[in-house]
């Protein structure tokens, strides 16, 4: 490149005078500020943290009863945060020397937030740990510590299609629930189809709601689909290509949520209609309770090892199993670490390792692609295949002492 | 368990982390407190499906090629860290979206000599106006590096035998000084176009750091990391950890404690933290207005807080699409799209909450071919707020307000650029300076920290280093610190600040 050697003259009307007087003008101009205590608490940060809270506190103040399988839980607190329909809380849980989390959309109209409430309903999970624990212990009168809402499973009117095919399996139908009475609320506006997969018909859950929300708004409709009772009220068998065709209007997105078998049966249908990614969303699923399930896990699984786990400072060494979570395997032992989605997907649990093999499943893998590099981790999907020493930080206020 | 440590950073920011890194390198016994999970406060990155988005960054400036290495390559070579770089491949493109004779498009390129020739070719004539500006420009450069070296000392008589170009052009605007070397109206306009990185108009913005801006990347090109922002930090996070540094995540400071007017420890809600120093990555209004008790805060302090301008509040749509950057017809990487070239009607309608406001928008792909799947391309619609628009959104509206926003600065891209992109979107994120306010702590979601216009610009703030440090044992690195805001700035701002420390330090114990 060439250099520049033009000689700039004294230039035109500008002199020195300006640059002297730099100093001063700033001098006093600090000066003139109120004597007032400085904040850096504005309008704009309030908001955040109303919408984003760390935690929650909130009251069980009533609680339905699904049959046997599943109840609907009444939380009740003061300036809940709002959310968008389609959205979870992390419940916070202490079992028995336990500390962990659990996901669970919200299934009540964001509408109740105005009134100090939210919806969770909960289903009994076969083999569950938290869900049993939940059923059994949780009464009206307890209180609960969830975190703010969480997760990207909404509608959003720039990216999807006006038409939502909502494919829900057992008590994945929470978040399309919430979805329907926002529509019905006039909060959300697009048009759903839920396409809903029960085993029998006693297992439906929210049938009578949603009858109601179906009566009264023409733009939500349901299907059930029943896989072990035939009925000529209800589609017989799985969730299908024929049934989302048969169902679906003009170009449409499909919302999916349910258990990893339901994703796997319908992902492989959706192939069959060659939809667009971008026309497929699904709500994530927890990291499965054994990495077996992976193709690529070349583990032996019946293995232990070493945990050294660095906390501020402090070292700690606990035992963990190659076919659990290295997550599970820190609340087991009583050691309160962040996590919400419990899937990968919302790092919130990112921890450092220092060293040691783990196994993450590429389809949970939604690590950024420099904490690969760098060695950061994801627990809540990482499976051990060796000894590690890994690096945590308990949450802000997190009460982190172990509990024995 | 205690915790002693000589100095205690609070952000890790970019400030933060270069402090962090400074400090440990040279033996001082270092911990870095942030509050997030995450390094690099807004040098982050962002998961949503098959996409990685880069939250801030469109240029970095000063890095330079290896051959000639810009202030941040030094730095990052000083502290041994090292990542994968793709340069940015040309300056900008800037339309207006006005009809008549401020209508314009042109595309800019990197290179003195190539933009003085195509600035000729748009502008017949403007030629002799461009190369004093230019040799202005060089002529600044020596200067501020005299005035860095000097820390806030710098002797006036140097300056005026050295530098006289510089004390004569460094107290006026962009404006007045393009206009005393008679630079025609139209290329000083289309030269104007980086304003929006300081969120300042040509009047109020000081002429000596536009220069500077300027020239280093006219002559040393813009560079983006590979992987998005996050993997400098995350690299800064390694080294400092290497370097003997120790780093908590998660952790917010929230009191400084002082005795006798001397700094003691930080109380985070992990614990207290003995310690001598503090170098903040976060606002003067957190420390003095939070932090430190009141009785602890001189008024003198208190009035310098207040008296400042929070700079630009953030709005960014990001957009991962469907469609390559080549099938959608977009070729450039850095658009500006302004009504006018009119910098003080532009900022004036950032006051407000305009719902067709500038953009400064990125294609990161044009820069970045691999940075999405095949296929597939991510971009970026920024604008800012001069005023607290968004202090006046109640959460009611706020979803509302924010999409709005982002269809019209959607909607105004696809128009004047002639594009189609809404039936490609398969992700999109918004960010309003509530979300900045969430995941930096940044009063009002400000991105650029104290407005560096008018009586507070970067030259003077750097003169009068030493006359704004009341409280000894705490200063500021990041976007508050003297070389203000902006990726660069805060990386030198961090260096510059541990290094003070250290002097702090060595003056303490004689
Ligand atoms: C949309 C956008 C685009 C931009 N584009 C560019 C660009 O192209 N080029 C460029 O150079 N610049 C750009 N910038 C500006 C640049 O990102 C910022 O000026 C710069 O990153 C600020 O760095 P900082 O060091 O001041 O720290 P910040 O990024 O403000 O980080 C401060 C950190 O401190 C932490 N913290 C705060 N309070 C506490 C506490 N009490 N305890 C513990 N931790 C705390 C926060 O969590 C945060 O991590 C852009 C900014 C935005 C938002
Ligand atoms: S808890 Fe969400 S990624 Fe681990």
């Amino acid at each position: 490149m060439k250099k520049f050697n033009f000689h700039v003259k004294p230039i035109g009307l500008l002199d020195m005078l300006n640059f002297k007087k730099l100093v001063p003008n700033r001098t006093q101009a600090l000066a003139e500020g109120s004597p007032e205590r400085a904040t850096a608490s504005y309008e704009v940060n309030k908001l955040a943290t109303y919408l984003h809270p760390k935690s929650q506190q909130a009251e069980i103040t009533e609680i339905i009863e699904h049959g046997e399988i599943a109840k609907t839980f009444i939380l009740s607190g003061k300036e809940l945060a709002p959310f968008r329909a389609g959205q979870y809380l992390s419940v916070k849980l202490e079992i028995g020397k336990s500390i962990l989390t659990r996901p669970f959309s919200i299934s009540s109209s964001p509408k109740w937030v105005k009134e100090g409430k939210y919806a969770l309903t909960i289903k009994r999970a076969p083999n569950g740990f938290a869900s049993d624990w939940i059923l059994e212990n949780w009464k009206v009168g307890t209180k609960v510590s969830v975190s703010g809402p969480e997760g990207v499973f909404y509608y959003e009117p720039l990216r999807d299609s006006k038409n939502v095919v909502c494919i829900a399996g057992g008590s994945g139908i929470t978040p399309f629930l919430s979805m329907a009475y926002a529509i019905r609320d006039g909060i959300e506006d697009f048009n759903m189809t839920i396409l809903y997969g029960s085993c029998t018909e006693n297992e439906i859950l929210y049938k009578k709601e949603l009858d109601q929300i179906t009566e009264n708004c023409d733009k939500v409709k349901v299907i059930h689909v029943l896989s072990k009772e035939q009925s000529s009220c209800y589609e017989f068998g799985f969730i299908t290509s024929e049934i989302i065709e048969k169902y679906a209007e003009g170009e449409y997105s499909v919302f999916m949520c349910g258990p990893s078998v339901m994703y796997d049966f319908v992902g492989k249908e959706l192939e069959k209609l060659s939809l667009k990614s971008k026309f497929i969303r699904r709500e994530m699923l927890a990291a499965p309770s054994s990495p077996k399930k992976f193709k690529e896990y070349k583990g032996k699984i019946d293995k232990e090892f070493k945990l050294t786990v660095k906390r501020f400072g402090e070292v700690l060494i606990v035992p963990m199993k190659a076919e659990e979570t290295v997550l599970i395997a820190l609340e087991r032992a009583g050691i309160a670490v962040p996590s919400k989605c419990r899937g990968g997907e919302c790092g919130f649990c990112r921890s450092r390792l220092e060293s040691g093999e783990i196994f993450t499943p590429d389809e949970l893998d939604a690590r950024r692609i420099a904490d690969i590099k760098e060695g950061y981790i994801h627990p809540c999907c990482t499976y051990p295949l060796s000894d590690l020493v890994i690096e945590v930080w308990p949450e802000q206020g997190e009460q982190y002492e172990e509990k024995h | 368990m205690e915790n002693i440590y000589d100095v205690v950073v609070i952000g890790a920011g970019n400030g933060g982390l270069s402090a962090a890194a400074t400090a440990a390198k040279n033996g001082l016994k270092t911990l870095l407190v942030e509050q997030h999970n995450l390094p690099g406060g807004f040098a982050t990155s962002f998961r949503r499906g098959r996409f990685e988005f880069e939250p801030s960054l469109h240029e970095l400036c000063d890095l330079g090629p290896e051959e000639n290495p810009g202030d941040i390559r030094k730095l990052l070579e000083r502290l041994d860290v090292k990542i994968e770089w793709v340069p940015v491949p040309e300056a900008y493109r800037v339309i207006t979206t006005n009809e008549g004779e401020d209508n314009l498009d042109v595309t800019m390129p990197f290179g003195v000599d190539a933009f003085v020739d195509k600035m000729e070719e748009y502008v017949p004539g403007s030629r002799p106006s461009m190369e004093k500006f230019m040799t202005l420009c060089q002529n600044i450069m020596d200067a501020l590096a005299y005035i860095g070296k000097s820390a806030g000392k710098a002797d006036s008589k140097v300056l005026m035998k050295e530098h006289p170009n510089f004390l004569k052009c460094g107290g006026y605007s962009v404006n007045q000084v393009l206009k005393a070397i008679k630079m025609p109206k139209k290329a000083q306009r289309i030269l104007s176009a980086y304003w929006c990185y300081f969120g300042v108009d040509g009047e109020m913005l000081n002429f000596a750091i536009y220069g500077a801006m300027v020239y280093k990347y006219l002559t040393r090109g813009a560079y983006i990391p590979k992987n998005r922002s996050h993997e400098l930090s995350a690299a800064m996070d390694r080294r400092i950890r290497e370097l003997g540094g120790d780093i908590w995540y998660n952790t917010r400071a929230e009191k400084i404690i002082m005795e006798n007017q001397k700094v003691t420890g930080v109380i985070t809600d992990h614990g207290v933290i003995k310690c001598s120093h503090v170098i903040a990555c976060c606002s003067p209004n957190a420390v003095f207005g939070e932090m430190m008790e009141k009785d602890d805060v001189p008024e003198k302090q208190t009035r310098m807080v207040n008296a400042r301008k929070f700079g630009g509040r953030g709005f960014v749509v990001y957009l991962g699409l469907n469609k390559s950057a080549e099938e959608i017809g977009l070729t450039d990487y850095s658009y500006f799209i302004y009504e006018s070239l009119d910098t003080v009607k532009e900022v004036a309608r950032a006051k407000d909450f305009n719902s067709h406001p500038i953009q400064a928008t990125v294609c990161l792909n044009a820069a970045n071919p691999e940075c999405s799947p095949e296929g597939t391309c991510i971009m970026s619609f920024t604008t800012f707020y001069s005023e607290d628009v968004w202090g006046n959104i109640g959460a009611d509206e706020y979803v509302e307000k924010k999409r709005e926003v982002a269809l019209n600065m959607i909607r105004d891209f696809e128009k004047n650029v002639g594009v189609s992109l809404i039936p490609y979107i398969e992700e999109i994120e918004i960010a309003t300076p509530v979300t900045m306010a969430r995941y930096t702590l940044n009063p009002q979601g400000t991105m650029y920290a104290y407005e560096c216009s008018g009586w507070d610009t970067m030259l003077a703030r750097l003169m009068m280093l030493e006359d704004d440090q009341i409280v000894s044992g705490i200063r500021f690195a990041g976007g508050y610190g003297p070389r203000i805001y902006g990726y660069s700035s805060t990386y030198l701002n961090g260096e510059m600040t541990a290094k003070l420390t250290i002097a702090d330090r060595r003056e303490n114990a004689k």
